[in-house]
Parts: C-alpha cells; structure tokens; sequence
C-alpha cells in the first residue's frame, strides 16, 4: 500500500517537473523578442592593424579594418563602409554624437521608431541589452533589420547609444542582411573597441 | 490515507509547476551584467516623429518622413536607401 502510494507520488511529481520545464521553455521563447539573445560584448582595444578616427567633438575613438574605407558622413560624424562595385552599402560602421531624446533607458524602441519614421519601410528589434560595457563608459545596444524605402535594400545592424565621461554618441555597425553572419563578427569587435572619453 | 497523500501530490506537482514557470520569466537575463529588454518590457520611447518638424516627402519617397528620402536632407547615405546613420533625425 505504501509502496503503491510511493509510485504514485514519484509518477505525479515527474509529470509536473516535465510541465514546469514546458512551461518555463514558451516563457522563455516570448520573454525574448525573436527568441534571439543579445550576444555578449567585451570591451577590447582593436587589433594592430585597424585603423581608427576620432569624432571631431573628440568624445569617442572608432576603430575599424583596413577592408572599410571613409565614406561621407553628417558633420561631426564619422562613418567608414565596403561598397559593392555597383554603390550599394555592403558594411557600415558610423560614429555620431548624441544628437536627439535618445536615452539609454528608451533607446532600443527610440532607435527602431527612428528607422520606421525615416528611412525604412519595416523595422523590427530582434534584441536588445542594457547595461553594456564600454572602453570607458557603458551604454544600450539593439540589434534590429529594416528595409530601405529607397532601394528595399535589407540591412541588418547593431546600434549603441554609449555614454562616456565627456560625452555620449552612438555607434551603428550594420550589413546588408545578406552578409551579416559574416560580418557580425567584424561589427561585434568593432563595436567592442569603441572607445570613449 | 490513500486519497490524502494522493492529494498532496498533486499539489505538490502542480505547485511545482508554477514556481518554475515563474522563476524562468525572471532568469532570462544574459550573463556579464548585460540585460536583455523585451520589447514589451521596454519603456515607452518618445517617437522621433513627434519630436521633429514634418518634412515634405520628396517625389520618391512614399510615406512621411522626418528626412526626405531621394538624396534629401544632408545628402547622407541613409537619405538615399544606404544604411541608416547615429542622427537624432534633428
């Protein structure tokens, strides 16, 4: 009897661990926006042979690789970029002073509300991460793909409003969406070298 | 005594099953200080829209926009299908 009690208890208790690990995966699966994690980001300086420019305002250091070349930016701006031999933006890495109501609380929905008003048809956040460390400072980052209105060209990007002790900017590195599993690696480490003052 | 014990494990179980639903809509968090934020978690953000003049679309652009599309604004490349810049859209 007590035996035939045990077994049922035992039974009872498996059917609901197997519940709650149920349970916990669907959480889990929507807490995530995409189901995508926001990849980790260690502040490092830059490989030797990358090449750097400094905003003018003198507030943050862009580091980049020799594969990307200066390209025109607003004033004030920096930005560096691989074009196709036709002109379209293959990979992009910009550097821009804070400029709007960006803050590092709203900024994941400040930047995709920003595609979808200006140069994109959709945006979508794919993840995003708060409390991001920073050469020198700390910030808020998004990952999100949108599509231009002009062009319908996919991109892909990894955007951070950084603030450090002088100042605070934000940092975009994108790709077209085609490329971006190649050239994430590149970005995250571009952005992991981002250096501000 | 049959039907108590059987009670309790039921309750048990399905006590069970509720912590650890809970517990794992806590524990999401990416480790190395790093936290995730859901859209749906994310504080309500100012539009940029509402913050900056109405700009008149130009003729190749199809919607509103707080800087006009087709080599518009400051000539930059997001004005012209290229990736978008850090601007504030000011």
């Amino acid at each position: 009897m007590t035996a035939r009690i045990t077994r049922r208890g035992a039974l009872a208790l498996g059917i609901a661990l197997v519940a709650a690990g149920a349970i916990a995966a669907v959480i889990v699966a929507f807490a995530v926006p995409g189901g995508s994690q926001f990849p980790q980001l260690t502040p490092r300086a830059a490989p030797a042979a990358w090449r750097q420019v400094m905003l003018p305002n003198g507030t943050a250091v862009l580091s980049y690789p020799p594969s990307l070349r200066p390209v025109h930016s607003d004033k004030g701006a920096a930005s560096v970029a691989r074009l196709s031999p036709s002109g379209t933006y293959v990979v992009y890495l910009n550097a821009t002073p804070r400029q709007g109501d960006e803050t590092l609380r709203n900024w994941a929905t400040f930047r995709v509300n920003l595609l979808r008003a200006d140069h994109a048809a959709s945006a979508h956040e794919v993840s995003a991460a708060q409390g991001v460390r920073f050469r020198g400072g700390s910030g808020s980052c998004v990952i999100d793909d949108y599509v231009t209105r002009i062009g319908a060209h996919h991109y892909e990007e990894l955007a951070c409003l950084a603030q450090g002790r002088t100042g605070a900017s934000v940092v975009v590195a994108a790709a077209l969406a085609s490329q971006w599993a190649t050239a994430q690696p590149m970005l995250e480490q571009a952005v992991a070298a981002y250096a501000l003052r | 005594m049959s039907f108590t014990l059987n009670r309790s494990a039921a309750g048990l179980a399905l006590l069970t099953a509720l912590l650890a639903g809970c517990g794992a809509s806590t524990g999401s968090s990416p480790p190395g200080g790093q936290s995730s934020t859901p859209a749906a978690s994310t504080p309500a953000a100012t539009t940029p829209a509402a913050t900056t003049p109405a700009a008149t679309p130009s003729p190749t652009t199809t919607k509103s926009s707080g800087i006009p599309q087709g080599n518009g604004g400051d000539q930059d490349a997001d004005n012209n299908g290229g990736p978008s810049d850090g601007d504030g859209n000011i």
